[in-house]
């Protein structure tokens, strides 16, 4: 019993530090996309509102990458170790 | 402190707009299906507010880091998301945790920037086919 429960918290510890992996990506891809709009920017000054504007939800959709990581990762360790917990100990005592 | 730019507030209103009627909807569809209480209403204004406050440090650092260099700009949006990261998680950590927060308010509004995204050129398209008639 012990050494299932063992496993199922390790399990979920290590499916929430992999999930986070996603994490690095937005940050990479963000700071290209803002270091390619300080070229253009620096190309026609004048387009800066427009370039910043597109940007801002273009980083939006790189950001919810990560942030669907996050969700993952702080459901596998505050909820889903609960749940699978209960639902060990209620087949066990089933049997 | 630095100016705004006109843009960032612009772009957060718009944001906070939306936030607030898709929160409004969420609710609704709480009441109508008999699972509305408090908690759902605490986890979706911690979660509301933390999500217009990320998109608002996001804009916030993306108009400091275009008056940088290249090099230092890729830099400086690297810090502010894995600072933006940290704190989101701080905010779903405790609105997971705390019993006075329901779970899925605290986590749904977490999603709503990517579904504002995704419906706004429908809305541009609109907004510029009614200026386009005013026009002529």
């Amino acid at each position: 019993m012990e050494l299932a429960i063992g496993l199922i918290l390790g399990a979920c510890a290590l499916g929430a530090g992999l999930a986070m992996i996603a994490g690095i990506g937005p940050g990479i891809g963000e700071g290209n996309a803002v270091a390619k709009a300080c070229e253009a920017i620096g190309r026609q000054p004048e387009s800066k509102g427009a370039v910043t504007s597109t940007m801002l939800f273009g980083c939006v959709i790189a950001e919810t990458t990560g942030l669907y990581a996050l969700v993952i990762a702080i459901l596998l360790i505050f909820v889903a170790p609960g749940r699978l917990v209960d639902l060990l100990v209620t087949t066990m005592a089933g049997l | 402190m630095p100016k705004m730019d006109r843009v960032v507030i612009k772009e957060t209103k718009y944001m906070a707009a939306w936030v607030l009627i898709l929160s409004a909807v969420m609710q609704a569809v709480f009441l109508v299906i008999g699972q509305w209480d408090y908690t759902v209403l605490l986890g979706n204004l911690l979660s509301a507010t933390a999500v217009v406050g990320n998109f608002f440090g996001m804009a916030v650092g993306i108009q400091r880091a275009l008056g940088k260099e290249e090099k230092d700009a890729k830099q400086a949006i690297r810090a502010s998301n894995a600072l933006r990261l940290f704190g989101m998680f701080a905010v779903l950590a405790l609105g997971v945790l705390l019993p006075c927060f329901s779970t899925w308010t605290t986590v749904i509004p977490i999603f709503f920037p990517r579904v504002i995204v995704a419906l706004r050129p429908l809305w541009d398209k609109k907004m510029g086919e009614e200026e386009h008639a005013d026009e002529s």
